[in-house]
């Protein structure tokens, strides 16, 4: 092979590699390569991976406690604050703020006013210490990323209890994370039981979980969500909800992902592979788990990805209609449920800025997973 | 014709088990509520002052029929579901099928609309998406389908009410003015019902259209490709009379089939969108029924009242598209 590359030049040594590379590729790397010729896809995961990271680092990243505890008193239903270099005071190489001030006077009728001090300037600091946290849930720290120096920032502006929404949403996109990875967890274990059965064993067993996964999948789910999510005892802790509302997820979301495990492993069943695995004495069990499993194992993911934004926007409506997560914990349904009054839409609209955030997350998972399932295609490129 | 008839007995025969099963996911559903009907019932009861005892309790549910066994509950449930009869409800004490009646019906009639709008909007855009060369028509395609998938359709509706509030000073909700809320239907009532009703057929079409948009791309685009629309383009037939009579009659049947799918999405949406809107209908009745006072029988009966016209439209699909595809009927006919 070596001597007829080299007569054959340098240019066919690499096209000679470039096919080796090709062929010997294993499935992982395959998948890679074609996911990366699509820019759409890339642009998406790129994005992707920026909003975990900004969801795992939520509580450094953040400049105040997205709780109760880290409330503005002074500063409730208050503007977004920008930083800025300039004013009409000059420029500054370090960006800066304006300080707000309360007042309460016969001018402002004796209610309290919160006005911007244009003359006195808060300026921007990095790492600054502020609210405790616990990162991952274990490693304590006080040190934030940003902050200003005798005053507080809030880059989205606040709530009426003065929470600082910046901070929220970046929370808040964690939740969704977290909700979104439980419930897609719980509801692939069921279909991969429920589908491997249906599948690996065929005929009336096949038969009669068919059936009963097409009657679970035409009951209309999150009138179902609701009704299971109804009756959660109230007296349940935020995190004990947390849980259960993942776990209805999974619960509710198994069926369609088990119909395309059954598919697969009825196609899949009748292979070579497959008898001589059977032949040599292998357990039901140790088929599908060693050998039928792994042929499919891309598609699975594919799946994987593509339903977890519906977990996501189906806590999200939960949430929002209240009976999914409560308000210690910060969720968009949560954040959102203040914002449907009049007095929020006509005079602080800031409260929708979450509402951006969560848009590209799902989006990002969307088009993640279109790639995904297009890389994941073995036959997309001859369609091309 | 004989095998034609055996084809829909069997249609509704199998919607009519798929209707049993879902009825024993729901009615089991209902009983592992904490606390049953009787309970709550004395226990409002107990709230307005008078006092009860275990016995009190014991003869109610006697009185409901609680104290049979699970199975036979189930079986009278059940018959008397298919007769459009719920019993009362728990907590407000009407009849369900009373209290419900022309709600139903109306968010029956706005989903439909919906999902009518949707179709409209999706099967001619969606063919010219997949007959177009044009990359920039195609992305934006894309883009809008994808981004009315992820925008969901509460955060939609919120998003107009924010829109109308501002700029135009009013409210879109509810579904009647003032003087017609009550009043018997019209031609006057029905009118100023659909002044008010375009707005959650918008909203509840919106995401349905999405993804039918999709369907309808993916499926035309695969039959485009295929050697019998080369075939009739060589033949000379173009334009839109090769589009319509070639590939779109074959994409027909996928797309028939996932009507039953897109009013299950849309039914997903209208509790929802019902409450933002402040809409009077079934939707805006669950919520009431599941968050404000527990009310099993109500949610149960809407849920099974749901699925049965999700259940009721896949097989007028089957047997529609039996009508329409010669291939689906000459499968049935052998």
């Amino acid at each position: 092979m070596t001597s007829e590359a080299q007569t054959n030049g340098p240019i066919s040594t690499e096209d000679q590699k470039a096919k080796e590379a090709y062929f010997t590729a294993s499935q992982r790397q395959l998948i890679w390569a074609r996911f990366k010729k699509q820019r759409t896809a890339m642009i998406a995961a790129v994005v992707l991976i920026v909003l975990v990271v900004s969801g795992i680092f939520a509580p450094f990243l953040s400049p105040y406690d997205p709780t109760i505890a880290g409330r503005d008193k002074d500063y409730t239903n208050g503007a977004p604050q920008i930083p800025q270099f300039c004013d009409t005071n000059g420029c500054s190489m370090r960006p800066f703020i304006h300080a707000v001030e309360r007042e309460r006077s016969l001018a402002t009728n004796f209610r309290w006013v919160t006005k911007v001090n244009e003359d006195k300037r808060l300026y921007v600091q990095w790492f600054v210490k502020g609210d405790k946290y616990e990162l991952f849930g274990f490693v304590p720290g006080t040190v934030h990323l940003f902050g200003v120096e005798g005053g507080k920032i809030h880059l989205f502006g606040t709530d009426e209890d003065g929470q600082d929404i910046f901070s929220r949403t970046l929370h808040a996109v964690w939740t969704s994370l977290q909700v979104g990875s439980i419930g897609v967890f719980i509801a692939f274990v069921l279909a991969l039981i429920i589908g491997g059965v249906a599948g690996y064993y065929g005929g009336w067993i096949d038969s009669v979980i068919q059936m009963v996964t097409d009657a679970v999948r035409t009951v209309p789910a999150i009138p179902l969500f609701m009704a299971i999510a109804a009756f959660m005892p109230p007296e349940l802790s935020a995190e004990a909800r947390f849980f259960y509302i993942s776990m209805i997820l999974g619960l509710i979301g198994w069926p369609t992902l088990a119909r395309r495990v059954r598919t697969h492993l009825l196609t899949e069943r009748n292979q070579e592979y497959v008898l001589a695995a059977q032949l040599c004495g292998a357990s039901p069990g140790h088929t599908i788990r060693r050998h039928l499993l792994p042929s499919f194992t891309s598609y699975i993911i594919v799946d994987l990805v593509i339903s977890f934004p519906y977990m996501v926007l189906s806590e999200t409506a939960l949430s929002f209609i209240g009976l999914g997560l409560k308000d210690p914990v910060s969720s968009l349904g949560v954040m959102l449920q203040k914002a449907t009054s009049a007095d929020v839409m006509l005079n602080y609209q800031w409260y929708f800025i979450p509402v951006v955030f969560f848009i590209v997350l799902v989006m990002a998972f969307v088009f993640v997973g279109d790639g995904l399932r297009d890389a994941a295609d073995p036959y997309s490129e001859s369609h091309k | 014709m004989l095998s034609f008839v055996r084809f829909i007995l069997t249609r509704a025969v199998m919607a009519l088990a798929t209707l049993i099963i879902v009825s024993l996911v729901v009615f089991s559903l209902m009983e592992l509520v904490p606390g049953d009907c009787a309970e709550r019932y004395l226990a409002f009861k107990n709230t307005q002052g008078s006092g009860i005892s275990v016995a009190d309790i014991e003869a109610e549910r006697a009185r409901l029929g609680l104290d049979k066994p699970f199975f036979t509950r189930w079986t009278v449930w059940i018959t008397n579901a298919f007769q459009g009869e719920f019993g009362d409800s728990c907590i407000l004490r009407v009849n369900i099928a009373d209290l419900l009646g022309q709600k139903f019906w109306l968010s029956l009639g706005i989903c439909l609309s919906a999902l009518v709008l949707a179709y409209a909007i999706a099967v001619p855009v969606g063919i010219i998406a997949a007959a177009s060369n044009n990359a920039t028509l195609n992305n934006t395609l894309k883009f809008i389908s994808y981004f009315g998938l992820a925008m969901p359709n509460f955060l939609l509706a919120l998003l107009i009410m924010l829109i109308s509030t501002v700029w135009f000073g009013e409210t879109l909700t509810g579904l009647f003015s003032k003087e017609y809320r009550d009043a018997d239907w019209s031609w006057a009532k029905l009118v100023d019902l659909m002044k008010h009703a375009w707005l959650p057929i918008f909203i509840l079409g919106w995401s349905a259209t999405a993804f039918a948009l999709q369907t309808v791309r993916a499926l035309m685009s695969d039959e485009i490709g295929k050697l019998y629309v080369t075939a009739a383009s060589a033949r000379g037939v173009s334009g839109r009379k090769l589009l319509w009579n070639y590939p779109a009659r074959h994409a027909l049947g996928p797309i028939v089939n996932s009507l039953g799918f897109d009013l299950n999405r849309i039914f997903n949406e209208l509790p929802i969108v019902a409450l933002i809107l402040v809409m009077t209908d079934a939707g805006a009745l669950l919520i009431e029924a599941l968050a404000r006072s527990n009310d099993q029988q109500l949610a149960g009966a809407i849920i099974f009242l749901l699925t049965a016209s999700i259940v009721t439209l896949n097989f007028f699909t089957d047997v529609l598209l039996a009508v329409l595809d010669p291939r689906v009927r000459k499968s049935i006919l052998r």
